[in-house]
């Protein structure tokens, strides 16, 4: 953990959010209601809408203007600042500061003009070309999506999941979840794995072995009993079954397999296929699918949780509408890391539909790293071969599954690259 | 561009320039936008005498900074002849690597920022390191290159830096290097250079360690060729 960075406090956090929400109100008010932010379509320059400030909306933006100076880029994001989702179980374990997660939109445009509205998206017209926000109506000639997901939970559960954040959409679940973190005095803890896929693979083992060396620092009368409905940890097993066996014996007890039917929020109960678990903490990580702008956009075949596109390009069935990031079925497994490789591609794609110049094969890869303890870490790299005689794309996966202190500084630099790549 | 075109450009040029030598300068200076001339630098060991060849082990790299006090750079000896090339890149440009100088012309240097996403050796720790021909990368299974284990790029320190395997968009930069009287000067960086993104990226860093980025940017008459582990605490290996 850096210890010259600013430190911010959760209060100056909110305070600093209130700011920036004061200021898209007098934007409003300004503005007098609805308003075409892009009125013009005659004029010949293009006009690329992203939605979703995340890493591949992010890094599809940063790099279409930057191969396309003259092109119009607008950004679309709820959220007035970016708080990382990698890196978050950092954050969970005490390794990060909150404010180590959290970057300003600012450069985006500062460095390379782009628009970036911070407002959220009510509806597309996908006819006429049209993303509408409470405050704009914003016309676009390529639209790229990149939502992120929603929990694919019901009306019922989510009181429950207010008062025990699932903490896959970064933010305020993060926050909260610390906090019942710090709070747990002992006992039993419930945590649960849906079946893949699900946003970041290694990130729920991850955390588990996060929470076991927090019970473990403190010495804490408690038990983790991490239920999991897929047969084993579905990246870099083998480092984290040695790890839950070797440091944490006796906190946990793993049991795979096995699904959630059921919870009882009251009693404080996870019913699964396997029996039933009480708990004093949980942290259920429901099932998950495409974000709900996709589905109300029709994007979403009936009975589907992710978007269908190309393999390629990520273009959808509709011309110029590109879903990217962890909404879409793609080969590439649903990370930060993944999106940002999407959203070079999509840049590339839409260059070479503006431009009409072939642009480089971008080379697709995914890195995971995960932190087994405080102090150590694994990691695992997959890279894709595309076979053009046949179209296949064939995965090389590699794995370093010896935990080392090295590999804590990797990870690091892992995220602080990328943090470099979307906002330097 | 390709050699061919560059040299019909420079010929139409060449024509041009009875009546216009600026406009001749001008186009050389275009062509040669992937090497830039710095400041000509000495290479000196620790006790402030010039560097020689036979200071550099074979299959061994050391650490220096170059062209700014700032920015770290290996110089390898390969241990064979580096010939020169021409590398291409992404964007199509094609820009002259000149090679190794030395007996054996097997002695190159590179920028030691990462081109991907700017890993660089800091005091604390490198992830960007040299792997002799003797050592096996354990994750890519390399010898003989650079690779960067941050993001896994691997550079070929044989081939001007060009790109093996990995995210990295840009070849390494190379450092121009000449031999004069048995010393060795830099001269200029060839290649797709990052300082730019490297000062923008780390301005508060280069303000803490040098006072200000000013000083961090200052070039010099003598720069001081070090065992890596003499700047560098610990170099990450995978």
């Amino acid at each position: 953990m850096s210890k010259n960075r600013l430190s911010v406090n959760r209060r100056d956090l909110f305070l600093a959010t209130a700011s920036v929400v004061a200021t898209g109100f007098l934007e409003q008010s300004v503005a007098g209601g609805i308003s075409n932010y892009t009125e013009s379509r005659s004029d010949k320059k293009a006009k690329v809408v992203v939605i979703g400030g995340g890493y591949g909306g992010i890094t599809a933006a940063k790099y279409i203007k930057k191969q396309n100076p003259e092109v119009s880029v607008i950004l679309i994001e709820k959220n007035p600042f970016f708080v990382s989702c990698p890196m978050s179980n950092h954050y969970l374990g005490g390794f990060y500061e909150f404010s180590e997660l959290c970057f300003a939109y600012n450069n985006l445009t500062v460095k390379y003009g782009i628009e970036v509205i911070n407002d959220r998206v009510q509806d597309i017209d996908l006819d006429k070309k049209v993303v509408i926000t409470p405050n704009l109506r914003v016309f676009y000639d390529f639209l790229i999506l990149s939502p992120g997901i929603s929990y694919d939970i019901n009306e019922e559960e989510k009181a429950f999941y207010k008062a025990y954040p699932p903490a896959f959409k970064p933010g305020g679940e993060h926050l909260y979840l610390k906090k019942l973190i710090e709070e747990f005095e002992g006992g039993d803890i419930v945590m649960t794995v849906p079946a893949y896929p699900y946003r970041c693979p290694p990130a729920p083992y991850e955390r588990a072995a996060v929470i076991l060396n927090y019970l473990k620092k403190r010495n804490l009368k408690a038990k983790l009993y991490f239920i999991d409905a897929n047969e084993r940890p579905i990246i870099n097993a083998e480092g984290f079954m040695n790890a839950y066996y070797e440091l944490y014996k006796g906190y946990a007890e793993y049991i795979t397999g096995t699904y959630v039917k059921s919870i009882d929020h009251g009693k404080k109960i996870v019913k699964t296929t396997n029996g039933e678990f009480k708990f004093s903490l949980a942290n259920v990580i429901p099932p998950m699918k495409a974000s709900k702008i996709v589905e109300k956009i029709g994007l979403l075949e009936p009975g589907q949780k992710w978007v269908e596109v190309d393999t390629f390009t990520f273009e959808t069935k509709i011309k110029d509408v590109y879903v990217i990031g962890d909404s879409a079925r793609t080969f590439l497994p649903k990370s930060g890391f993944g999106a940002h490789m999407q959203g070079k591609i999509v840049a590339n794609n839409i260059t070479e539909k503006i431009t009409g110049k072939k642009s480089k094969d971008e080379l697709l890869m995914v890195l995971c790293y995960s932190m087994v303890s405080d102090e150590e870490a694994i990691m695992s790299e997959t890279s894709f071969r595309i076979e053009k005689s046949s179209g296949k794309i064939i995965p090389t996966h590699r794995e370093d599954n010896t935990r080392r202190k090295s590999t804590v500084k990797r990870y690091n630099e892992w995220a602080k690259g990328l943090w470099r790549d979307l906002f330097g | 561009m390709n050699r061919r075109d560059i040299l019909k450009t420079c010929s139409l040029f060449a024509v041009g320039s009875m009546f216009n030598l600026f406009k001749f300068e001008d186009a050389l200076a275009v062509e040669g936008s992937y090497f830039k001339k710095y400041k000509k630098t000495l290479l000196v060991k620790e006790d402030g005498t010039p560097l020689k060849e036979t200071d550099i082990q074979s299959n061994t790299a050391l650490l220096f900074f170059y062209p700014y006090r700032s920015t770290p750079c290996y110089i390898i000896n390969t241990g064979r002849e580096v010939k020169p090339l021409d590398i291409k890149l992404n964007n199509g440009s094609v820009y002259r690597f000149t090679g190794g100088i030395g007996s054996k012309k097997g002695i190159v240097a590179y920028s030691a920022i990462c081109p991907h996403q700017w890993s660089y050796p800091t005091k604390d720790f490198s992830l960007l390191n040299y792997y002799s021909s003797k050592e096996k990368s354990e994750i890519t299974g390399k010898s003989g290159v650079i690779q960067c284990c941050a993001h896994i790029s691997v550079f070929d320190p044989i081939n001007g830096g060009s790109i093996v395997e990995g995210p990295a968009e840009f070849p390494l930069a190379a450092v121009s290097l000449v031999m004069e009287g048995g010393s060795i000067y830099a001269t200029g960086i060839i290649g797709k250079d990052q300082f730019s993104e490297f000062f923008d990226l780390y301005k508060s860093d280069m303000i803490e360690q040098f006072g200000s980025l000013e000083k961090a940017k200052e070039e010099m008459d003598k720069t001081v060729v070090m065992e890596v582990e003499k700047h560098v605490k610990e170099q990450i290996k995978c």
